[in-house]
């Protein structure tokens, strides 16, 4: 005889509000059905009430974690409507803020899902080294979570020093190096808690749509940054890590890695940072009237802004989210199908959802 | 044969590609979207998303269907006389979540499919996103602020 468990959209497993109606035999998950909506706020349509300096704002709360690529995405879409071309310097602060938010992100993913494998001691270690990443991003924007940097034809705050931002950035890459990395990759706690469970195969990934660390840890080696390269990562050199097995353990594996590459392109960026503007000063723009995308890949995978002006107006027409979670957060019904119900909330936390993002 | 090329074939037509705002155009003319969608699965594209557009005075809505191909970003626009189109659904189930979302949020009708509720509560109307919807509830809250 079957049963539903609800879970949500208050419950101690989840992070943000939503619902997981899970459909059990005994201890076993045969379905789950999920509902999302209770963090909808209408952002989109706010938006479009909103001109162009203070859509950059707006659209910086879509996400609390990257919030900084929310604001990338929309103003590579409002340059490609304005025609301005964001200076070299620019470009590359844009890499370093993103590859520090992707830090940022993973290393929280970490820690929440060492709590959820009952891994206290790792939970405080990941989170301590999360707060070390504020410190550098605070460092450079003034910020610790809405960091207002991106502003249409470059960004709104220099790195002054790079050598010194190099050196935190080479500190953060030794802790975990020492401690994350190897705990997550070897540690029996981890393998044991991790391995098997939640398993999204290639064909069903492909099926789904899936994108970002999901997608990878399922061996789809899709990522923005390598096919449809913006800012400065053509210049960058990087691995993208992927995964066949499809399994938690497959996306603890992959979002590692990342770590490590992420810092491999911060040592390049802040190296390399060409000297000049950071903004295209002075230069006067107008929006024609018309469409533009953009897409970036933020540390949960693609974000796709789609903007739309009409030629002297004040606010943007539409403007179009589509969020990365959104695209794989319908993988975790296939995810928790056979799995044991005590799995269920590390299966859900290893997609590293963002309901923010979601419902927007 | 470039992919784009190979996608045009498919679809047997001759219209030119055009490359704007980020994306790769194609009018389609007579090609429904479930054809477009079956098209993009044998050329194994990527299906990313459907943006909604609620064109000015009464003049309809606009769909646009994006797929990714080898991180080429495809755009196909489709205009909707009446407030429904077929639904992929069943050929695309990444499509599943953006239609549900669109119904709710614009009260466009996918056809061919069922809708479990996705952003809305049970009691709560379709067309959330609607302009009209908007201005009125706009309207309400600003007459309970005066009172």
């Amino acid at each position: 005889m079957s049963y539903k468990i609800p879970m949500g959209p208050y419950h101690p497993a989840l992070e943000e509000p939503y619902k997981l109606d899970l459909i059990c035999e005994g201890e076993t998950v045969i379905d789950a059905q999920l509902h999302i909506g209770f963090n909808f706020r209408g952002i989109e349509h706010l938006a479009e009430t909103r001109n162009y300096i203070q859509v950059i704002a707006l659209m910086e709360r879509v996400c609390g974690i990257c919030s900084n690529i929310h604001t990338l995405t929309l103003c590579n879409a409002m340059e490609g409507l304005t025609g301005l071309t964001p200076p070299p310097r620019a470009q590359y602060i844009r890499v370093i803020m993103a590859e520090l938010e992707r830090l940022h992100s993973h290393v929280l993913w970490a820690g929440i899902a060492a709590k959820l494998m009952g891994f206290k001691t790792m939970f405080m270690t990941c989170f301590e080294l999360r707060e070390k990443v504020m410190d550098v991003l605070q460092a450079i924007s003034g910020n610790r979570v809405n960091y207002s940097m991106n502003r249409i034809g470059g960004v709104n705050r220099d790195i002054t020093d790079p050598q010194s931002i190099l050196r935190l950035v080479e500190a953060l890459e030794l802790e975990m190096g020492r401690t994350v990395i190897p705990i997550f990759t070897t540690s029996r706690t981890a393998r044991s808690r991790c391995a098997g469970i939640g398993v999204l195969t290639t064909e069903k990934a492909v099926a789904l749509g899936v994108v970002g660390p999901v997608a990878r840890a399922s061996g789809l080696p899709q990522d923005l940054r390598r096919a449809a390269p913006y800012a400065a990562y053509t210049e960058m050199d990087f691995d993208v890590p992927v995964q066949p097995a499809g399994d938690v353990t497959a996306r603890l594996l992959v979002r590692a890695l990342e770590i490590m590459e992420s810092c491999k392109i911060l040592r390049q960026a802040l190296s390399k940072l060409p000297p000049g503007e950071i903004a295209t000063e002075g230069e006067k723009f107008v929006f024609t009237t018309g469409t533009a995308t953009a897409r970036v890949e933020a540390p949960r995978g693609e974000v796709m802004y789609s903007v739309s002006w009409k030629e002297g107006s004040r606010n943007p027409a539409r403007v179009h989210v589509r969020t990365p979670t959104f695209a794989v957060m319908p993988a975790i019904r296939w995810m928790v199908k056979g799995a044991r119900l005590a799995d269920t909330p590390l299966i859900q936390a290893s997609i590293d959802p963002c309901y923010s993002c979601t419902d927007r | 044969m470039t992919p784009l090329e190979s996608i045009s074939e498919k679809l047997g037509t001759t219209e030119p590609w055009i490359q704007k705002g980020g994306v790769h155009w194609l009018t389609l003319g007579a090609t429904n979207v479930r054809e477009l969608a079956k098209a993009m699965n044998e050329l194994h594209a990527r299906f990313i998303t459907i943006t909604a557009y609620q064109l000015p005075k009464n003049e309809g809505f606009r769909l646009e269907y994006h797929w990714d191909l080898d991180g080429q970003l495809l755009g196909f626009s489709f205009p909707l006389a009446a407030h429904s189109i077929d639904s992929i659904f069943d050929l695309c189930e990444a499509a599943d979540w953006i239609e549900r979302e669109i119904h709710e949020e614009y009260s466009l009708d996918f056809q061919g499919r069922e809708y479990e509720p996705l952003l809305l509560r049970q009691g709560d109307t379709l067309g959330v996103n609607l302009r009209d919807a908007v201005a009125a509830s706009n309207t309400v809250a600003v007459s309970q602020e005066k009172k």
